[in-house]
């Protein structure tokens, strides 16, 4: 079913339209790319932060009010130059496991963010109010830097699987 | 003539050889490579949107750069290496390669603008630090932006012209 839905996309006058400009992939893949630098700085400023690599400075709640405003637009960017790339070769991502996994990773990324968002709104103390919260905090900065790392890893293994 | 000589040994050593060969090796080396350059990226970014007065406005400039530039050296220096491996698999191709050549050029560029802005950066730190960024730091910001944006795009090309 999904090969049927790749085959009647790749056909579509859009997908061809995108297929035959030599520029459109490698441009969308350089916005895709520089948003995905940025992405993974914020998350890494806030997980190093978390995990306890880097001391002083802001305060977190400051910290992640910061960045999670540029994690949610290039997520956005990501999302909406992921889809052309999608449009212009579907079968090289649908069919793909490695996509999938790299589709999985960006939820379980997007959730453990809103989770740390919501909790700090909530009280900007939160994650340091007892050892049992402190603990989940670094749990989670080290599951943030781990995952974006898969992310990154995924999307180029995509090209090769 | 005698550098195309001196590359084309170079991909013949044994550990080019086996990169150009292995299935996984280069994807490896490159994913590495890219991960790296995002960071590279991301870091130099935000030190730039601080110049240019857009992000981290409220923070001094010294602050800003001095807690993202040693994660920028690092990963340069990862990507850096990478890069090497993966030129010295196919290095007469890279070499002959327009977008490979044009990547180059604004690493160059890059690194000059960054040693230019270091060396006034430090010399007018007060104005750099506090309030509105001067011309010459949004200068620096914004050519740093654009050249990595090539960086980027350059580089993505050389993926479809190797």
């Amino acid at each position: 079913m999904i090969q049927e839905f790749c085959d009647w996309l790749s056909m579509t006058n859009v997908s061809v339209a995108f297929q035959s400009a030599n520029w459109f992939v490698p441009t969308v893949q350089t916005i895709h790319i520089i948003s995905i630098a940025i992405l993974l700085t914020s998350v890494y400023v806030v997980s190093f932060r978390l995990i306890g690599v880097t001391r002083g400075g802001q305060p977190l709640a400051v910290l992640v009010a910061k960045s999670t405003p540029w994690v949610w637009i290039t997520l956005c960017v990501l999302l909406g130059t992921g889809i052309l790339l999608t449009i212009t070769e579907p079968a090289r991502e649908l069919l793909n496991w490695v996509f999938r996994v790299k589709m999985l990773m960006v939820v379980a990324l997007a959730g453990i963010l809103l989770v740390l968002q919501t909790r700090l709104r909530r009280s900007p103390e939160y994650w340091t109010e007892s050892p049992m919260r402190r603990f989940a905090a670094r749990a989670i900065g080290i599951a943030a830097v781990i995952i974006g790392a898969g992310i990154v890893t995924a999307g180029r293994w995509i090209a090769y699987v | 003539m005698a550098l195309e000589q001196a590359l084309a040994r170079l991909q013949d050593l044994p550990l080019p050889t086996q990169i150009r060969e292995s299935d996984w090796l280069f994807p490896t080396i490159e994913t590495v490579h890219v991960f790296a350059l995002v960071l590279v990226v991301g870091t130099i970014m935000t030190v730039d949107l601080r110049l240019l007065g857009i992000a981290n406005k409220e923070r001094p400039f010294s602050q800003v750069a001095a807690e993202m530039l040693p994660w920028t050296w690092t990963a340069f220096a990862i990507a850096a290496l990478a890069g090497m491996l993966m030129f010295s698999s196919k290095a007469l191709i890279y070499y002959g390669d327009i977008p490979f050549r044009l990547k180059m050029v604004c690493l160059l560029l890059a690194g000059i603008n960054m040693a230019m802005f270091h060396w006034l950066g430090t010399r007018h730190l007060e104005a750099w630090d506090r309030g509105r960024p001067p011309r010459a730091a949004k200068l620096a910001g914004g050519a740093s932006l654009l050249l990595w944006t090539t960086i980027v795009a350059a580089g993505r090309w050389v993926g479809f012209t190797t």
